[in-house]
C-alpha cells in the first residue's frame, strides 16, 4: 500500500512540476500576427521588414490610394511580441516605396518617388516611427525600382522613361549620386508598357533587383535590350560586362543573391515555370541565357512566383532560405545548404486564408521573421508576421 | 453464457442466504452480543472501499492572459476579444474510487477520465467609409473538447454515521492531457455582393492536443452522499468543484496550428474550473464475517 501512495505522489509531483506557463521568451520566440484595419477599402502591401534594437519590428509597406494610380507609403511598428505599436500613412506627396528597407546607424532608409515628377526620393525614419523625413535623390533619377545597401551606400536601379533606359547608380545616404549608368531597354512603346504597368500596379510585378558582386562589379535585374535580364556592369562602361538574358518579359531571374565570386543563389521564371538555383556559377561576362541554367523545378510554386532569398547561419551552418508563394496559398520556405546547394527541408506557413510572402529576415535571437500578406475574410489584404524560434529554425536545417 | 451467469448468481445468492441463516442459528448471549458489537465497531473504524462512478460536468474557463493573432490598427481590441460562455456545454467523467476510511475521515484516490467542453466566440467586421452597403461581418464560434486523466488526492469527512452518510471533501488534483480537438464554425454576412448574403463556411475541425498543456493542477472541494443499501453496497452521489490553478494551454505551441492562426485564432492562457456530478457504487474490501456483512449494523 505504501508503494501505491508513493506512486500516486510521484505522478502528482511530475504533473505539478510540468505545468506550462507563458513567459516573455516563449511569447517572443514564436507568434503569428495579422494587422487588421476595419476599413473595407483599406489595402496594404508589405514590402520589407527590419528588426529594431528593442526587439520589435518595422514593416515598410504600400497602401492603396483612392486618388492615385501609384501606391502610398505605409509604415508599421510592432513590439517584440508582435503587438501593434504604431502606424504611419505617409502623405501622398511620396509614393511607390521599394525594398530594401535598410538599417544604418540607428535609422531606417528606403526609396520612394514623387508622384508628379516621378523623381526618386530617399526616406529616413527612426525606430519608433516618430517622424519620416523624405528628400529627393540628386541627379533627377526617376522611377526607383530596387535598391540594396553595400559599402555604406545604396546601389539603386531606376527607370528613365524619357531615354527608355534602366539606370544603375551608387547613391549615398544623403541622396548624392556617386556613379550612374543607363542601359537601353530597347525602343518602342511595347517594351515600356510592362514597366509602367509594374509601377501603377495594373500589371505584373517584376522582380527588379540591384546589388554588388565584387569590388568593381555590380548587377541589376531589370529590362535591358528588350529582355528582362541579369546585367553585370562596372557602372561606367557603355556596354554591360555581362548579361544573362531572359525571355523578353516571360523569363528571367525572380531573385538573385551574390555568394561571392561567380557564385549566386538565385531562382528564375520561364513562361510561368519556376526554377531554384541555390548555388550556381553565373557568367558575369559575355551573353548567356537563363534558360540554359536548369535548376530545381518546383510545381508547388505559383506561376512566375515571387521569391525571396535569405542567407542565414543556423546551428553553425550556412544556409539559404528561399521564401515563395505556393499554389496552396501558403508561404513556402525552402532550406538549402549554401556551400553545396543541397536541399535540406521545407516548411509552409499560413492556412485557411491566403498568404503571400513579402520578406524574411533572421532575427537577433537566431529565429526567423517572415513578413507577408494575408487576405482576411478571403479578401482584405493585410500585413502579417510569422516569428519562428531559433529551435524551429534548427529543426528545419537538421 | 447468459444461462451460466444466471446459474452462478443463483448459487451465490443461495450460499449467502445459507451463511446468514447459519449465523442466525448460533445461540448468542447478551454478553456475547455486547462483545461482538464492540469488536464490530472497532472493526468498522477502518475500511477500504472500491467503486466506480460516472456523471456529467460543466466547465468554466478564466483568462489569465489574453492572446490574439489579430492586432487591430484602427479600432479597439475589445471589439474582437473572445467572449467565453461558461457552464454551458455538458461534458462527462468516469471515476474509479479507492477510499480508505478511518474514524470518520476518508482518504480517497479517484483517478478520473474527464471530458470537458467549453466555447468562445469572436466577431470581425469591415465597413466602408465611402459606401455604406460595403460591409462584411464574420462570426466565429470555437468549441474546445478536452480529455484529461485526473489524478486527485481527496480527504473526506463523514458528517453522520447513519445509513445515509453525507460527507464533505477537499483535495488536490493533477491532470494529464489525453486528447483535444477544436471546432471552428464560421458564419458571416456580406452586404457588399449586391444584397444581403448570409453565409456559413465549412467548419474547421482540428486535432488540438498540441495546443493544450500536457499537465495542469488544481484544488477541489465538494460534498456527497453515501446510501448504505444493506447488502455491502453503498450508492454514492458526489458533487465536486475542481478549481484550476495552472494554465491548461500550451504556451510553447500556442501558434502551432496554421489552420487556426490563419483565421486569427490563438488560445488565451486559461485555467479550467469544472463542476462535476457523479453517481456510482462503492464496495467494501474488508468483511466482518463470511456473510460479507460489513456495513453499519443499524
Amino acid at each position: 500500500m505504501n508503494k501505491l501512495f508513493l506512486l500516486i505522489l510521484c505522478i502528482a509531483g511530475i504533473a505539478f512540476s510540468c505545468t506550462e506557463e507563458s513567459n516573455q521568451t516563449i511569447d517572443t520566440d514564436n507568434f503569428t500576427i495579422i494587422f487588421d484595419n476595419n476599413k473595407f477599402e483599406s489595402s496594404y502591401i508589405p514590402i520589407d521588414i527590419r528588426e529594431t534594437p528593442d526587439g520589435g519590428y518595422l514593416v515598410l509597406g504600400g497602401r492603396r490610394l483612392n486618388d492615385s494610380n501609384f501606391t502610398g507609403i505605409y509604415l508599421l511598428k510592432a513590439d517584440k511580441f508582435g503587438n501593434f505599436v504604431k502606424e504611419i500613412e505617409v502623405d501622398e506627396t511620396s509614393v511607390n516605396p521599394i525594398a530594401d528597407f535598410t538599417a544604418f546607424q540607428g535609422k531606417y532608409y528606403f526609396f520612394c518617388m514623387d508622384p508628379l515628377t516621378q523623381v526618386a526620393q530617399i526616406a529616413e525614419v527612426d525606430p519608433e516611427l516618430a517622424a519620416v523625413t523624405i528628400t529627393p535623390v540628386q541627379g533627377g533619377l526617376t522611377y526607383p525600382s530596387a535598391a540594396s545597401f553595400v559599402d555604406n551606400g545604396f546601389v539603386l536601379l531606376s527607370y528613365d522613361n524619357g531615354n527608355k533606359e534602366s539606370i544603375i547608380s551608387l547613391v549615398t545616404i544623403s541622396g548624392a549620386i556617386q556613379a550612374s549608368k543607363g542601359y537601353s531597354i530597347g525602343t518602342g512603346e511595347d517594351i515600356e508598357e510592362p514597366i509602367i504597368n509594374h509601377f501603377i500596379r495594373t500589371g505584373r510585378q517584376y522582380p527588379f533587383a540591384a546589388g554588388k558582386v565584387s569590388s568593381n562589379l555590380y548587377f541589376f535585374n531589370g529590362f535591358y535590350n528588350y529582355t528582362f535580364s541579369l546585367v553585370f556592369t562596372d557602372i561606367s562602361s557603355d556596354d554591360p560586362a555581362g548579361v544573362v538574358q531572359g525571355q523578353q518579359d516571360d523569363g528571367g531571374f525572380s531573385a538573385v543573391t551574390s555568394l561571392g565570386g561567380n557564385k549566386f543563389a538565385s531562382s528564375r521564371f520561364n513562361f510561368g515555370d519556376n526554377f531554384i538555383l541555390p548555388n550556381k556559377d553565373l557568367s558575369t561576362t559575355g551573353n548567356t541565357s537563363s534558360t540554359d541554367l536548369g535548376g530545381y523545378s518546383l510545381p508547388e510554386m505559383v506561376e512566375n512566383a515571387k521569391v525571396r532569398i535569405l542567407r542565414a547561419t543556423v546551428d553553425n551552418k550556412n544556409v539559404l532560405i528561399y521564401g515563395t508563394d505556393t499554389k496552396s496559398k501558403q508561404i513556402g520556405l525552402l532550406f538549402y545548404e549554401e556551400t553545396s546547394g543541397t536541399f535540406i527541408s521545407s516548411r509552409y506557413l499560413g492556412f485557411s486564408n491566403p498568404f503571400e510572402i513579402a520578406s524574411l529576415i533572421q532575427t537577433a535571437d537566431g529565429g526567423l521573421a517572415v513578413c507577408g500578406t494575408t487576405y482576411l475574410a478571403g479578401r482584405f489584404p493585410r500585413i502579417c508576421i510569422f516569428k519562428l524560434s531559433k529551435d524551429k529554425l534548427i529543426e528545419s536545417v537538421n | 453464457m447468459k444461462r451460466i451467469s444466471l446459474l452462478l448468481v443463483c448459487c451465490l445468492t443461495i450460499m449467502t442466504a445459507e451463511g446468514q441463516e447459519k449465523k442466525q442459528k448460533k445461540p448468542a448471549s447478551p454478553a456475547y452480543k455486547e462483545k461482538k458489537a464492540r469488536e464490530d465497531a472497532k472493526f468498522l473504524n477502518k475500511q477500504w472501499w472500491l467503486g466506480l462512478k460516472g456523471g456529467a460536468n460543466l466547465s468554466k474557463v478564466s483568462v489569465e492572459k489574453s492572446y490574439s493573432a489579430i492586432a487591430p490598427t484602427n479600432y479597439d481590441y475589445s471589439d474582437i476579444a473572445k467572449r467565453y460562455t461558461n457552464f454551458d456545454l455538458i461534458g462527462s467523467q468516469v471515476t474509479l474510487e479507492a477510499t480508505f476510511y478511518f474514524k470518520g475521515f476518508s482518504f480517497s484516490f479517484q483517478p478520473t477520465y474527464q471530458h470537458t467542453r467549453f466555447i468562445y466566440t469572436t466577431s470581425y467586421a469591415w465597413t466602408s467609409t465611402l459606401e455604406a452597403t460595403n460591409h462584411v461581418e464574420l462570426n466565429f464560434e470555437q468549441e474546445q473538447k478536452v480529455d484529461h486523466a485526473i489524478v486527485p488526492l481527496i480527504v473526506k469527512y463523514d458528517i453522520t454515521g447513519n445509513k445515509i452518510r453525507p460527507y464533505v471533501q477537499v483535495g488536490v488534483y493533477a491532470a494529464m492531457l489525453l486528447n483535444a480537438t477544436k471546432s471552428v464554425f464560421v458564419k458571416g454576412i456580406d452586404n457588399a455582393a449586391g444584397g444581403v448574403n448570409e453565409f456559413t463556411d465549412a467548419s474547421v475541425i482540428v486535432g488540438a492536443k498540441d495546443l493544450f498543456a500536457d499537465n495542469h493542477w488544481g484544488l477541489m472541494g465538494g460534498a456527497g452522499l453515501n446510501y448504505n443499501l444493506g447488502n455491502n453496497v453503498r450508492l454514492n452521489v458526489d458533487v465536486i468543484y475542481r478549481y484550476g490553478m495552472s494554465n491548461i494551454v500550451s504556451a510553447q505551441n500556442r501558434y502551432a496550428s496554421d489552420r487556426l492562426s490563419g483565421i486569427g485564432d490563438v488560445m488565451d492562457d486559461l485555467t479550467l474550473d469544472n463542476l462535476a456530478i457523479s453517481v456510482g457504487c462503492l464496495f467494501p474490501l474488508r468483511f466482518l464475517s463470511s456473510g460479507f456483512k460489513t456495513l453499519d449494523l443499524k
